[in-house]
């Protein structure tokens, strides 16, 4: 094994320019990696650096066992795959909101409080990519639900009556308006995270710190640039 | 009756050992427990099954235990690991055992969760009844030996202590609910949620600044120093004057190249009390080796009394080593009367011979074509051949 080279995990999808965009700002110089060509593996040597691409889902996977020292990844994600690997550094991109909605036409009623209240929602189908994340947050306000996996447009379910109501990630609530579906709770925030395997941590220790010091400092210098317009 | 497609696969996380793969298992597992027994450790084996009651700490926690009922429907459990039947033990049977006592073992555990394998081999030790810095040290230093006689080469240790984070906590005078939040999202390794938390907590600026960088500090003696500066509360200060004194004890056994110093190897907060360490190993991603200071597991079972060890999780290393191959018969007894076999097998097995038989009456040309297939070096007529063509 190699102690030099570290392997970086990173998500297809919309996190993937992100992603580069940040590592290429430290100095990882990976301008040229995309999820357009087919390939899924990329040498560095001049960084010292082999970067993965694969599915945001995958990405915890990888790095529990090893395969990757570090990934970049949605808390989302982090949350419903529930992995043993180090949450490192919030790297406050890719930010999005897990929300329960309903159809417009079956929201629950509120509370005094303007709150809508769930609690008539007990036993009621919910579909999600998310079944943890979802069965985790109504078990927590003691209700039963009966979670439906699904793996790609969440917002059709409720419209042919698959389940009464959804537990997605938005970002701007614009497919929920389209889809006539109104947000009746949220349930947390999420952004992308560094992610690091636990035994790479001890092992390559000075390096991991190196990247996850300039990641951070780079997002100071964001902030501070956007202060001063 | 034929076994169904569910009777021909095994639950998951169980595995079957092949000839090759057992005959690793036991190379390494025999190589390991004679230098435990070198360093005057006992092997012991405590039963395969438990009461959970035994090795349940806290029946609120989700556990991954494998439970069964008895016919008194008492629950039962498969052991998840040795430390704590080894306690029972010590604890009932060797109440008056003269100390320290040094045990040690080599026996499956069984773990109900998801990560890779359900039933693995663990080989492990521990020493009880005995508080000092050297006891610590010895056991460290066997944990570094064991892994070095495996043949290992890229591998480190990683030493901290639990008296410090704790003895920071005190001195910053935290209240129950933060203290435990900030445990359970350092045991989920969640450091945006340590972070998070932290910078929350009101907490005067000093202490939220150790709180955060306590977890990531990492190095060799030089750091100790370092804490040294943070405080001066006794706890804190008797925690790194205890670590500097495991870590010198550690040069002197030859072992201290290996062993960093990390005070984030924070781990198992109710259980470990004293210096906690994990060992690693390149190609393997989570620590092939846990082990730790745990002073307060044996007042559980009413015998209060110090104890430290660790665990060697044997069985998830097996692909790190090539597999032996296993040599075929040394010969190979053939011949047309099945009792000559037998005679002529028996006197060869007195002389220490591995012997395999041919259970067909085959001649010599097909007796040296079945040796060649089986690696058997050489071949022996039986009795009296048979007559050819």
């Amino acid at each position: 094994m190699d102690n030099d080279f570290l392997t970086i995990a990173l998500p297809k999808g919309k996190l993937l320019i992100d992603s580069i965009q940040r590592l290429s700002r430290i100095g990882i110089e990976c301008q040229h990696v995309n999820e357009d060509s087919r390939k899924l593996f990329y040498d560095l040597p001049h960084s010292k650096v082999k970067i993965i691409i694969c599915r945001a889902t995958d990405i915890p996977t990888y790095v529990e066992y090893g395969a990757a020292d570090l990934g970049i990844v949605g808390k989302d994600t982090l949350l419903e795959e529930n992995k043993d690997v180090i949450e490192l550094l919030d790297l406050k991109f890719g930010y999005c909101r897990f929300v329960v909605a309903m159809p417009e036409g079956s929201v629950p009623p509120k509370h005094a409080n303007g709150e809508y209240d769930l609690s008539g929602l007990n036993h009621q189908r919910v579909a999600t990519k998310f079944p943890r994340v979802a069965e985790t947050y109504f078990s927590e306000l003691g209700m039963q639900v009966n979670p439906i996996k699904l793996h790609g447009n969440i917002e059709l379910a409720p419209c042919v009556g698959l389940a009464e109501m959804i537990v997605d990630i938005v970002s701007t609530g614009k497919t929920l308006r389209e889809n006539h579906l109104v947000e009746v709770a949220p349930i947390l925030e999420a952004t992308s995270r560094l992610i690091v395997n636990r035994v790479a941590y001890r092992m390559k220790y000075e390096r991991i710190r190196d990247i996850a010091g300039k990641l951070r400092n780079d997002m100071n210098e964001e902030v501070l640039d956007v202060q001063s317009l | 009756m034929l076994r169904t497609n569910l009777g021909q696969r095994i639950p998951e996380g169980m595995r079957d050992l092949l000839p090759e793969e057992i005959a690793l298992q036991e190379n390494l597992e025999r190589e390991v427990l004679a230098l435990f027994q070198q360093w005057s450790y006992q092997k012991v084996l405590s039963p395969t099954l438990e009461f959970t009651a035994c090795v349940q700490p806290d029946v609120e926690q989700v556990d991954s235990l494998y439970k069964f009922f008895d016919r008194d429907g008492r629950i039962l459990a498969l052991r998840p690991e040795l430390t704590t039947p080894i306690a029972r033990l010590v604890s009932t049977r060797m109440r008056g055992a003269n100390l320290p006592l040094r045990l040690c073992y080599g026996a499956d555990v069984f773990r109900n969760s998801s990560v890779r394998y359900r039933e693995f081999r663990q080989v492990g030790v521990e020493l009880i009844g005995a508080d000092q810095e050297l006891a610590d040290a010895e056991v460290i230093a066997l944990a570094v030996e064991s892994i070095a006689c495996l043949g290992l080469e890229n591998f480190q240790f990683n030493l901290g202590h639990m008296g410090i984070f704790s003895g920071l906590l005190l001195e910053a005078g935290v209240e129950e609910g933060f203290r435990q939040k900030l445990e359970e999202a350092l045991a989920r390794k969640d450091m945006v949620g340590v972070e998070r938390l932290v910078q929350q907590s009101g907490l005067p600026e000093r202490v939220q600044e150790l709180l955060l960088r306590l977890p990531h500090f990492h190095g060799g003696e030089e750091i100790l120093d370092e804490v040294l500066d943070w405080s001066f509360l006794p706890t804190i200060r008797e925690a790194v004057e205890s670590l500097r004194r495991i870590y010198r004890y550690l040069n002197y056994f030859g072992v201290q190249k290996y062993v960093s110093l990390d005070l984030g190897i924070l781990r198992g907060f109710s259980y470990y009390t004293g210096a906690v360490f994990e060992g690693y190993v390149a190609g393997i991603g989570f620590p092939v080796l846990e082990g730790g200071r745990y002073d307060s597991l044996y007042a559980d079972f009413g015998v209060p009394q110090p104890a430290t060890g660790f665990a060697i999780h044997l069985g998830s290393m097996l692909e790190l080593f090539p597999l032996p191959s296993i040599p075929g018969a040394d010969i190979l007894v053939y011949g047309p009367d099945p009792q000559e076999i037998i005679r002529e097998s028996r006197a060869l097995r007195l002389q220490g011979k591995k012997v395999e038989m041919a259970l067909e009456t085959i001649d010599r040309d097909a007796a040296e074509a079945l040796a060649r297939l089986k690696s058997i070096s050489e071949i022996k007529l039986a009795g009296e051949e048979v007559s050819r063509g």
